[in-house]
């Protein structure tokens, strides 16, 4: 691996300066070092060796100090002592506690804290014998441990996450007869092996329903239901095609697929409430932008890219995609102390390099914000090497229309006000001299207010802006010690993950770096980008991801269930250009997620978590789903695409046009989302629990939301004055569940409405209907 | 024992006798499902099955001091100098800046040592010094476990709240509340467990401060205003203005039915079933939550004993709701709406923490006595702090500068002890020098108190395990009973 060696070099070089150090100083005095021992080493070892020697419990901040060179290196925060400067001797500032302050226990009387000055100035003699330059490797610092602990090719090897996508032959099964695709080969093996039978094909009704929520989020209506059942007793093969090829050429196919990587991108519409509190006024643009990317099937290596550095890479609108990042917290200091300052800049880049980590690479970077990754080969150099591509960038509002365009609007809106300023001074200053204008003022007056009103009726109209990323500098930064910047150690050149890409990367020398940093994410050759949107896709659609952690690929990670699987759909993904609408059909047209979810007791005996498929996992609706499934089915759904959010929950809109806080405690429409789970915005959300809460309840019961569906829903029952009661059970159940009723439960309705109070405020036929809607089956696809 | 204890004439109830009395509650309601509770208890104590709620009570990992916890938030940074960390060494040093005192605060002001505009006296067996400003709070000094010597990472208030209320700079992690209901449950189905309150503005940072964060959403904090409440609008949804009791039991009964006709097709779906037992729940709530809130069912002589402070109203609630088992209360003070009402101490330490003082002071008293005598402070841990202190110099004419090398929070009840005092600042009250206490240590502390090892309270997310005290903490064995 001849990429490494320049680096290791480098390291080594380091460390062997740390190493040689002591050796060089001149033999102390028989007074140094009888004052060292007199008076030093009592204090180190009654205030530091709890914590800083070899028999420290638990050693701390990786410092030792009971030998002169293992003081010299230092430990996480850097060298403690500089023989002979005092100033700038971390150990000083500590027991004067202006950095850290040591011993925690207490400060050290003034007079020990000039002994300690005083031993630095001589040089911090100490006797010879008490060198311990064989110390453990474990004990080395971290810019030692740097050098020598990756072992980067054992690493690429070792960890299947970092191996190349590979493409396997799909395995050999007994059962022939029920593999439709190559997906089910990978996944019918491992079942037989285990010795488990997959579920049997789900009921087309089921299916359907299924489908549609899955591509679209929404229920099909019930004469799309016939169709498609009618369609499948004759070829259900085709029937399953035409209808995936249908839903994902309909424009909810977008917005059901961009409210999944929204989560990823953490969207909100701001209002941090805490020191990010700025409103992102323009957010729905980037939100609009995922929709049309979605639709358009964009490769998702583009939109990778432009999501970094769309700003660069495309076209104006294109820059739009860089609200990805744009949109996140990106903090102030409420005070302007120094320390909250870095505290805050340090915050808003460990948002960008979590959300690029974990949001598109799945890997845990921000932990090594501190120190090196405690379990992934992600040194505290790496991270700094990309945070500062995003120390060179900034985030604002920028116009979408061409700079000709804003300056156009610009020198009109100037020319307007010039205008005002004209006619203003004038009258003022008749005003002031308390007399009427002349007969040449008063023409002079008329002329510019008619140019006035000329000059607002042909205003262009405002531009349009985005929140969006722009490049503002083109330098490194240093590592920041223990994660403080204002604690600057080495430089961390700008260049990609060296796990990734290897020694030899070349810097990021484009300005920021992002472009250069868009292209290594989106490469064919970094293995985690497409893997880990290929598990996210899969994890949509079977309510399991492959890799059970799908914003973790790294030690602490799960393995994937079916690693061949994976690689297979990856490598698939790749083959068509990474098209998002292609992984889809590879996945809806096979065996395996068209099985029925019955459940099967030996089965779930042997595998009660699923992990071998061998029914498909029933779901909760997650609550845009939900919520738009309600307004579906009652015939009130505004089914327009885009533009400015609501904060009204009562709004007929799809919930993906909600506004959201970035804490989720702003609008009205925050309340109603977290009660259903919706996660904080504030990081990149992996995926979404499900919590059964009795506050769900309350709403199902008592919200005046519910009450107007259900009285929306009997509108819409009975619409046909003429059907029976029965008639209306019947068609509530297609509409809502996608099946009729059994005899029971049209029996059950037919009591209640007959028996219910007729409330003034909700008849019977809402009480019945608030209940259809508030049940269990409308709230799962199975 | 000071007079101050034998003023409310109520006879001590035990916690026995008060469980047994909200349980005739709910059954005099005629509509609460015994078995639902007991269904959701036995489950919750089966190895290797998740309790059906995630609300179930879960056994602690060592016997706790305390059960509940009652935080009395004070944000803004209360100084110590003023209230309880008595430093006569300032006065004889008035105007002067020595060295121990010349650390940067956030407006970095070179000013002097400013002596306190309140006089000082020594109470209680301890013989504790306290402020004038707080005379209640002096008379239960016996029963206080006063550390002097906390400090914390940065001096504004955004952040250092954080750091107190989620053990975090950043408001991106689960609240203190928030994990000890995760680690411990509830002890009332019926009610949320863990409950913030606030009078008029919330606490800077708001939801963060009680929230979940990546938690589960059961174990985020319920908000309430003390200001506009109205005990049947605590939740959203929890009353029912379509339905009378009777209809609306028919109509859950359907409910219930139709679900039950939908478990019965899809055999062994563990969410089903919670989900119809949640559904029973949210029923009872729609009871018990304005039962729990309604202050006026208390005495005449146990709401005199209170006050009618704003902030006393919460610490009467913070007690109703302790006794009915909600686990975690956090009970904020504000002022005139402002969310960080000690800082008005930045212009004016007389007037500012006056009026605060005034504000709080009747009310934490009368919570200590309440609890004492109901017998419910044994296992009841009172915390009273703010995110940091004020320093002894002063800031303009009248006012002192944010303090976070050095601050005071107290604690009560829940085995700590009581009368004692643990580490200290600097003679001038700047730094904590003795024993000293970051907010990580608090938290592991508290924690410990509740049967919990801060170590050992850990949440996978993302693939690592988060705890509240992050790497940090020591649990300060010194001061538990």
């Amino acid at each position: 691996m001849p990429a490494l060696r320049p680096h290791i070099a480098l390291f080594l070089f380091a460390f062997a300066l740390a190493e040689v150090c002591p050796a060089e100083d001149a033999p102390f005095s028989a007074d140094q070092i009888e004052f060292f021992e007199a008076k030093v080493r009592p204090l180190l070892v009654k205030h530091c060796y709890e914590c800083h020697s070899r028999d420290s419990k638990k050693l701390k901040g990786a410092l030792r100090l009971d030998g002169r060179d293992l003081a010299i290196r230092g430990g996480d925060s850097g060298s403690a002592i500089s023989p002979g400067k005092p100033a700038e001797s971390l150990l000083l500032e500590a027991v004067r506690w202006e950095s850290f302050e040591m011993p925690p226990s207490g400060k050290l009387k003034p007079a020990e804290v000039a002994t300690l000055e005083k031993w630095i100035e001589l040089g911090a003699p100490w006797p010879a014998e008490a060198n311990s330059s064989a110390a453990k490797p474990s004990d080395a610092a971290p810019s030692a441990k740097q050098a020598a602990g990756y072992d980067w090719t054992k690493w690429r090897k070792e960890h299947w996450a970092f191996q190349p996508v590979k493409k396997r032959k799909p395995p050999r099964v007994a059962d022939e007869a029920w593999p439709q695709s190559d997906v089910d080969r990978f996944v019918l093996s491992r079942l037989e092996r285990a010795g488990l039978s997959p579920a049997p094909p789900a009921e087309p009704r089921v299916l359907v329903r299924r489908i549609y929520f899955d591509l679209v989020g929404l229920p099909p209506t019930p004469a799309e239901v016939d169709a498609f059942v009618a369609t499948c007793e004759r070829d259900r093969p085709q029937a399953v095609r035409e209808l995936v090829d249908r839903l994902l050429a309909s424009p909810h196919y977008g917005e059901r697929w961009a409210r999944h990587w929204l989560d990823v991108a953490r969207y909100s519409d701001g209002h941090g409430g805490f020191l990010d509190n700025a409103e992102y006024a323009h957010a729905w643009r980037y939100r609009d932008w995922v929709v049309a990317a979605f639709n358009a099937d964009m490769p998702f290596d583009k939109f990778i890219k432009l999501q970094i550095a769309g700003d660069i890479l495309g076209d104006r609108r294109d820059a739009v995609a860089t609200g990805f990042f744009a949109l996140g917290p990106t903090y102030n200091s409420d005070g302007g102390d120094p320390d909250s300052v870095a505290q805050a800049q340090a915050e808003t880049l460990s948002d960008r390099l979590d959300t690029l980590g974990r949001g598109m690479l799945g890997l845990t970077l921000a932990c090594a914000r501190c120190h090196d990754h405690k379990f992934d080969p992600l040194p505290q150099q790496d991270y700094y090497s990309l945070a500062g591509v995003f120390n060179n960038t900034a985030a604002g509002e920028s116009p979408l229309a061409p700079p000709e365009a804003v300056d156009a609007f610009n020198q009109h809106q100037q020319a307007i006000k010039d205008c005002e300023k004209r006619i203003n001074d004038a009258r003022n200053k008749i005003n002031n001299e308390k007399r009427e204008p002349t007969p040449e003022e008063q023409r002079q007056l008329d002329e510019w207010t008619a140019e006035l009103s000329q000059l607002r009726q042909s205003a262009p109209p405002p531009y349009a802006t985005a929140h969006m990323l722009r490049d503002s500098g083109a330098s490194d930064m240093p590592i920041a010690i223990r994660g403080d910047l204002r604690k600057p150690g080495e430089q961390a050149p700008r260049r990609f993950l060296r796990i990734l890409a290897g020694d030899d990367a070349p810097p990021f020398d484009d300005a920021s770096g992002r472009r250069q940093l868009a292209e290594a994410v989106a490469a064919p050759t970094n293995p985690l980008t497409a893997r880990v949107m290929v598990n996210r896709i899969w994890m949509h659609h079977f309510g399991e991801a492959l890799v059970r952690t799908p914003s973790n690929f790294g030690v602490l990670g799960e393995k994937p269930t079916h690693p061949q699987l994976l690689d297979w759909l990856t490598a698939t993904f790749i083959e068509s250009g990474q098209s998002i609408k292609s992984l889809h059909r590879a996945i809806l047209l096979s065996s395996t997620y068209q099985m029925s979810s019955t459940f099967n007791e030996a089965a779930f005996r042997a595998d009660g978590d699923n992990r071998l498929l061998w029914r498909m996992n029933p779901n909760r609706l997650d609550v845009e789903s939900w919520r738009d499934a309600l307004l579906s089915v009652t015939g009130e759904l505004d089914p327009n695409l885009g533009g400015e959010p609501t904060d009204r929950v009562d709004s007929r809109r799809r919930t993906l046009y909600f506004k959201v806080s970035r804490n989720g405690d702003v609008f009205a429409t925050d309340e109603f989302l977290r009660l259903f789970d919706f996660p904080l915005m504030r990081a990149s959300v992996e995926s979404r629990p499900t919590s059964i809460v009795p506050q769900q309840f309350l709403f199902l019961l008592n919200s005046p939301f519910m009450v107007e569906r259900a009285r929306a829903l009997v509108k819409r029952l009975h619409a046909d004055a003429a059907k029976s009661d029965a008639d209306r059970i019947q068609l509530a159940y297609k509409l809502l569940y996608q099946r009729p009723p059994t005899a029971e439960e049209v029996d059950v309705g037919r009591a209640y409405i007959a028996t219910a109070p007729d409330s003034n405020h909700l008849s019977p036929w809402e009480q019945y209907a608030q209940v259809l809607l508030g049940a269990n089956e409308f709230m799962y696809v199975r | 024992m000071p007079q101050y204890y034998h003023r409310d004439p109520l006879p001590p109830i035990s916690r026995r006798d008060m469980l047994s009395r909200i349980g005739a509650g709910f059954g005099t309601l005629g509509l609460a499902s015994v078995m639902a509770d007991s269904r959701l208890f036995a489950a919750a104590e089966q190895p290797g099955r998740e309790p059906a709620s995630p609300l179930a009570p879960k056994p602690p990992h060592f016997a706790p001091k305390a059960k509940r916890v009652i935080q009395l938030f004070m944000p803004g940074g209360p100084s110590q100098v003023d209230t309880f960390d008595y430093k006569p060494a300032i006065a004889a040093h008035a105007g002067q800046r020595p060295a121990a005192v010349d650390r940067k605060s956030l407006r970095n002001t070179k000013n002097g040592l400013m002596p306190s505009p309140f006089g000082f006296q020594q109470h209680g067996q301890c013989g504790k010094w306290v402020s004038d400003i707080f005379p209640h709070t002096a008379r239960c000094v016996d029963d206080i476990a006063f550390i002097h010597s906390m400090h914390t990472d940065i001096p504004e208030h955004a952040g250092a709240m954080m750091m107190m209320n989620v053990g975090h700079l950043q408001p991106s992690r689960p609240s203190m509340g928030a994990w000890l209901v995760y680690g411990l449950g509830s002890e009332n189905e019926n009610l949320p467990g863990f409950v913030a309150m606030s009078p008029r503005a919330q606490p800077r940072g708001k939801l963060a401060n009680w929230g979940n964060a990546f938690l589960p959403g059961a174990y985020a904090g319920t908000y309430v205003n003390i200001h506009d409440m109205r005990p049947d609008r605590i939740l959203g949804d929890l009353k029912n203005q379509y339905l009378a009791r009777d209809d609306q039991r028919r109509q859950a009964d359907l409910l219930e039915r139709l679900n039950r006709l939908d478990l019965a097709r899809q055999t062994a779906d563990p969410q089903l079933d919670a989900s119809i037992q949640a559904m029973e729940m949210a029923f009872r709530m729609q009871f018990a939550v304005p039962e729990a809130f309604d202050v006026d069912r208390e005495t005449k002589s146990t709401l005199d004993l209170y006050g009618p402070e704003e902030y006393a109203k919460g610490c009467l609630l913070a007690r109703r709701l302790i006794e009915r088992g909600v686990r975690c209360v956090q009970v904020s003070l504000s002022i005139d709406g402002y969310d960080i009402a000690w800082d008005t101490g930045h212009d004016d330490i007389v007037g500012g923490h006056k009026r605060l003082a005034d504000a709080c002071d009747r009310g934490i008293a009368a919570l200590l006595t309440d609890l004492k005598q109901r017998g419910l402070l044994d296992e009841t841990l009172v915390i009273w702090g703010g995110e940091f202190g004020r320093a002894p110099t002063s800031e303009g004419q009248k006012g002192r500068d944010h303090d976070h090398y050095g601050f005071t929070t107290w604690m009560a009840g829940g085995g700590v002890q009581g009368g004692i005092t643990y580490g200290a600042t600097d003679e001038f009250g700047l730094s904590a020098v003795e024993n000293r206490v970051h907010v990580h240590d608090l938290h592991a502390t508290i924690l410990h108190l509740m049967g919990l090892d801060h170590e050992r309270l850990t949440y996978r997310y993302s693939g690592r395990d988060f705890r509240l005290t992050d790497v940090q903490g020591r649990v300060i064995k010194n001061i538990i009973a």
